[in-house]
């Protein structure tokens, strides 16, 4: 179901440092429209860092991350990198050269280029501000043709009414954000819900914010959310402590998915959860994803269930996106060690299995010589990426061909 | 194999402002020498309760309704806290599911590990000077009147020896100690030069000068016939070359290898028999030890100390330990009869308090006579029969007063909320259900603890006929020889380091030495974990429990942890019980599994038992509820929730979320019903009268799907 769609999200060489710390470095994939993608790795490898990313509770250090084709965050370090770069580079060209005008060609090269990143940098500060801004200008425009339109056709008696919904309306795009389309669904229920409000305040507290001030709309907004996760309506009336983990976890899903979002960065949304609730809570997110055409950026490490629910997965390793694939082909044939290491990990529920498993520890100084050939993400098969260098990507092709 | 835990029949509720939450409902296993028991079930099926419960660890709230836990003859249930002490995190120790809330994040990781043995250590020398005093005292005592009842004469000679065996005590202690002393500086001495080297070679001394120096104190400390002797000279010479050279490193490094290699070398030689050697210094006459090797020497000194003194001693002390069983026997006897008079007491239909207060005083006099004295194994049965039988009187008479009010309470309660409901109210809150002390199940706890005091003084007197007096006697001698070096066996600071920093490498943690001096937030969530377990395992427990250990880590690190888990259980013989609610986790660690729901066990077996041949509807939305990596299709997740425990349900607790439920199951609890030797399972479902179910179809395609995939390995 991935191919030939739209692409929805696509992060471009990501890069998110804490200092020193290199939590994301160079992350690059992208997500197409109804899909799930899985993402994977142990803790502090950076996967929820990279969602974090995209939902802009970060100012990311590096890289452009695209929503529906527009900007929605840039980050300016690599451009400031590139100035450095060229600024020693030329520097030293010119020192070299005697010639007065091939120095003066040097230096205005040099200048063109610190002019240009420069303008990267004015464009990704722009943009990293004003994507939100830019989408509820253009979001007004769109309410203003729409109601102009309709009242010039509409009849004295109507025009009241329409004058209301359209002011109604007016107000909610003037609010109207880009990155609410992006929801998140945390990974502990308990954490994540106000213990002094009321599910129906939990649920409906975006929509209020987005600008709806109707009650009788909100009310049936939240009754219809809960419903389609399973509650009641009563139970908007009561507190989240009154509920089960599980039930606690479907309160949260109702507050991501009441912003009608196009995009749901689930964050170990089962990680927390008893095994008979994480079933419940998956095969909810299932139904929904089929009956609201979501899209789901799975984040989890438990690989049984992030095999079992997404498309695609894509391993992560120290911050750096290691092997992308669909999920069977990564499964079937998995390529980088550490992939192989993690599949070798997983438990199952065969005990005979289990007292012969051998688990293959990854060691990435005796696998790796990257000293000279610097390794980049490759396609070893379509649709199968792997961080490697040259060496490595002709031995995993045919790895690939004789398998 | 040995059985080292007992749990039967365990009751436990907790106290809630609502009413009692029934949290374990009667719950019985056992856990083998060397044997992992996982318990498996949701959160709120009671198993962390179990746990805590054997570690005497339970909330202020909570009530221990029945049951008992026994471990190494005690029940864990009954004993007192100060008996506990010497119990938990040394015998029976606990890692629990957040490495991060278990350590304290102000104290550095070595001192953490190190503060149990310091402190365990100090407690330890005390209590060994206590019982060598005790039983050598109980053991003259017996000897005169086993031997010498009416002879001045040999009860002075037995006297007499029992004084020698302490005067030569003491000599053997002050030379054990002088060695001690010795030895511990040459490996205190050798731990700090690894830490000093180390430095000097990553270019980060600190405090050289009075390292070295201390280095040097230590090293000439060492100095003892029986550590450095030969070399003595050759450890001074370096000692005062390094002093002498303390300002280039590059002299110093090569003088501590060398004082390092001597240090070594004299660690690694064998111990002296200090015992026999301080009968033979004390009484020989001879200022010093013939020259000869260890080895030789240590069978020369045992035979001297034997013939001249040890066997008769051993014969003395065999007499006397006869004489003070047949005089426990004697007790045993008088204290069944007794027992078996004052039963009657207890089985009125209304207990009198007067009648009951004063049996109770008669019976416990009598149970405690009969402690044979010079039996180094502590009947805890016999010990703890007086407080845990005045618990149950009180219970009874406590609830013979609390009863009656209950039921007013609860009846003015009801009449009050049935007023508003018909008054059309709707009242918000609701009726607390009557907490009723269970006065006959009380009674028969105290009559069945008389059984079982009668039974077990049965069990003595006819054990007492086939006992190993010999051994018995060679034991006795062992216990106080080990209690007199318990005396002089110190944990200082050091040791306790060396100790920990050699349980960190056990654990698989890199660069123990740096390490040691952290704090826990510069771990990462899997060393933070070895760290815990390192703490669990310094007191080298017999039964470790692990409460979700792994819940909180990725899949990498988890089969790590199981792994180091695993591995120190085959070395040290743990016997573990695993609390998880991760099935994939099981397999790979369990031998036998217990699956847990509402505060029953509802299947028990071997862990193919109940991954290839479950039996309980439970256990089967367990294993359907958690995708493979073959999975597919939808899950069968398990619908509803738990049972809630005030009000726990009157048939099979499962019954209301249990697509095979009957309409028995709503009525009737079911029984375990046996499948095989080692299967059980409590499900109706299992009676010969139920309908044949087959497991779902989830299952059956797993177990056929990895018996093909075990195949093809097999073939390969």
């Amino acid at each position: 179901m991935t191919n030939n769609q739209e692409t929805l999200l696509k992060v471009e060489h990501l890069c998110q440092y804490f200092g020193a710390t290199k939590a994301v470095d160079d992350v690059s994939f992208e997500v197409k429209k109804g899909e799930v993608f899985g993402l994977v790795g142990e803790s502090g490898c950076g996967k929820t860092t990279t969602g974090r990313s995209i939902i802009k509770l970060y100012d990311i250090t590096s890289g452009s991350i695209f929503f529906k084709g527009i900007r929605i965050s840039a980050g300016i370090l690599s451009y400031q990198e590139d100035i450095r770069k060229a600024k020693a580079e030329y520097n030293e060209k010119i020192a070299t050269v005697t010639d007065p005008t091939e120095k003066n060609l040097l230096s205005q090269e040099l200048k063109q280029r610190i002019a240009a990143r420069k303008a990267d940098i004015k464009r990704a500060r722009f943009d990293q501000k004003n994507c939100d801004k830019q989408y509820s200008k253009q979001m007004v425009a769109a309410v203003n043709a729409k109601y102009r339109a309709l009242l010039s056709r509409a009849t004295e008696a109507e025009k009241p009414a329409l004058k209301k919904e359209y002011s109604n309306e007016l107000r909610k795009a003037r609010k109207a954000k880009l990155v609410t389309q992006i929801q998140m669904i945390f990974q502990d229920p308990v954490a994540s819900l106000d213990p002094r409000m009321t599910v129906r305040e939990i649920i409906s507290e975006g929509l209020i914010i987005r600008g709806e001030r109707d009650k009788k709309v909100i009310d049936q907004k939240v009754y219809e959310m809960l419903e389609l996760v399973g509650l009641v309506r009563e139970h908007a009336s009561r507190y989240p402590h009154e509920f089960s983990g599980g039930q606690k976890q479907r309160i949260g899903v109702a507050r991501a998915i009441i912003m009608q979002p196009e995009l749901i960065i689930a964050d170990e949304p089962v990680s927390a959860l008893d095994v008979s609730i994480q079933a419940q809570v998956i095969n909810l997110l299932n139904d929904l994803r089929h009956s609201l055409g979501l899209t789901i950026l799975f984040i989890a490490h438990d690989l049984s269930v992030v095999k079992y629910f997404s498309d695609r997965i894509g391993v992560m390793y120290f911050g750096k996106l290691v092997e992308l694939a669909t999920s069977d082909e990564l499964f079937k044939h998995p390529m980088h060690p550490y992939t192989k290491s993690l599949l070798s990990a997983i438990p199952l529920p065969d005990p005979i299995y289990e007292k012969t498993r051998q688990r293959i520890v990854y060691k990435p100084l005796a696998e790796h010589d990257y000293s000279v050939d610097k390794p980049s993400l490759r396609e070893v098969a379509p649709g199968h990426f792997v961080q490697c260098n040259d060496a490595e990507f002709a031995k995993y092709k045919a790895q690939l061909e004789q398998a | 194999m040995e059985n080292k835990l007992h749990v039967k029949d365990l009751t436990i509720s907790f106290r809630t402002t609502n009413g009692k939450v029934q949290a374990v409902r009667g719950i019985d296993f056992d856990l083998a020498k060397g044997e992992t028991l996982a318990i498996v079930g949701e959160s709120g099926s009671g198993k962390s309760v179990t746990s805590k419960a054997i570690l005497g660890i339970l909330a202020g709230n909570s009530i221990i309704e029945g049951g008992e836990i026994i471990y190494d003859g005690k029940d864990l249930l009954k004993i007192p806290e100060d008996e506990f002490h010497k119990i938990r995190g040394d015998k029976i120790a606990m890692i629990f599911q957040d490495p991060m809330s278990s350590l304290n994040p102000i104290i550095k990781i070595g001192r953490q590990l190190t503060e149990a043995m310091i402190l365990k250590g100090k407690s330890r020398q005390r209590e060994s000077r206590e019982n060598f005093n005790k039983y050598l005292k109980t053991l003259n005592k017996r000897m005169i009147e086993a031997i010498a009842k009416d002879d001045a004469s040999k009860a002075a000679a037995l006297t007499a020896k029992c004084k020698d065996f302490d005067k030569f005590e003491y000599k053997h202690l002050e030379l054990e100690n002088a060695y001690n002393v010795a030895r511990s500086a040459a490996s205190e001495a050798v731990s700090d030069i690894v830490d000093i080297l180390f430095e000097i070679e990553k270019n980060a001394l600190k405090d050289g000068n009075y390292r070295i120096k201390n280095v040097k104190n230590l090293a000439l400390t060492s100095i003892n016939p029986w550590v450095v002797s030969v070399k003595a000279d050759a450890l001074r010479a370096s000692c005062a070359a390094m002093m002498a050279g303390i300002k280039d490193l590059k002299i110093v490094s090569e003088k501590l290898t060398k004082i390092n290699a001597i240090l070594e070398e004299a660690l690694a030689l064998e111990q002296p028999n200090f015992f026999a050697m301080g009968y033979y210094l004390t009484f020989s006459g001879e200022k010093e030890v013939p020259n000869k090797p260890v080895p030789e020497l240590n069978a020369y000194l045992r035979q001297y100390l034997d013939e001249k003194f040890m066997l008769s001693f051993i014969a003395d002390a065999k007499q006397a330990l006869v004489y003070s069983a047949k005089v426990s026997c004697k007790e045993m006897e008088e204290a069944i009869a007794v027992l078996k008079q004052y039963r009657s007491v207890f089985q009125a239909e209304k207990l009198d308090k007067k009648a009951c207060e004063s049996a109770h005083k008669i019976l416990s006099k009598k149970v405690i006579e009969t402690i044979d004295l010079l039996d180094i194994k502590k009947d805890s049965l016999v010990y703890t029969f007086s407080s845990g039988f005045k618990t149950e009187i009180d219970k009874y008479f406590n609830g013979l007063v609390k009863n009656p009010k209950e039921a007013k309470r609860f009846a003015k309660q009801q009449a009050d909320y049935d007023r508003r409901v018909a008054k059309g109210k709707e009242p918000d809150w609701k009726v607390v259900p009557a907490s009723y002390t269970d006065l006959e199940l009380v009674k028969r706890n105290m009559l069945n603890q008389i059984d079982r005091m009668v039974a077990h003084f049965e069990e003595l007197i006819a054990a007492n006929d086939n006992c190993d007096f010999d051994a018995k006697a060679v034991a006795l001698i062992d216990f106080l020889k080990a209690n007199a070096s318990g005396v002089v066996n110190k944990v200082t600071k050091r040791i306790a380091k060396a100790r920990a920093i050699k349980l960190m490498e056990e654990v698989g943690i890199s660069e123990p030495r740096k390490r040691y001096n952290q704090y826990p937030f510069e771990f990462s969530g899997g060393m933070r974990q070895r760290i815990v377990i390192a703490i669990a395992l310094a007191a080298d427990p017999d039964i470790l429990i692990c409460d979700e250990p792994t819940t909180a880590l990725d899949v990498t690190i988890q089969s790590q942890i199981l792994e180091l888990i695993n591995r120190l259980k085959a070395e040290r013989q743990l016997s573990i019980i695993f609390i998880t609610h991760d099935l994939g986790v099981v397999a790979n660690m369990a031998d036998r599994i217990a699956v847990m729901y509402a505060g029953k066990i509802v299947e028990y077996g071997t862990s193919e038992d109940i991954f290839y041949h479950s039996a309980h509807p439970y256990t089967w939305a367990l294993l359907s509820s958690m995708p493979d990596l073959d999975t597919n299709e939808k899950l069968d997740a398990i619908p509803g929730t738990p049972p809630d425990m005030l009000y726990p349900p009157v048939g099979d607790a499962f019954a209301q979320r249990n697509k095979y439920a009957m309409k028995i199951d709503f009525e009737r609890q079911p029984p375990m019903f046996k499948i095989t030797d080692t299967h059980y399972a409590a499900t109706w479902l299992l009676h010969p009268d139920a309908p044949k179910v087959e497991p779902p179809k989830a299952i059956l395609d797993r177990i056929a799907r990895m018996e093909e995939k075990r195949g093809v390995q097999n073939d390969q």
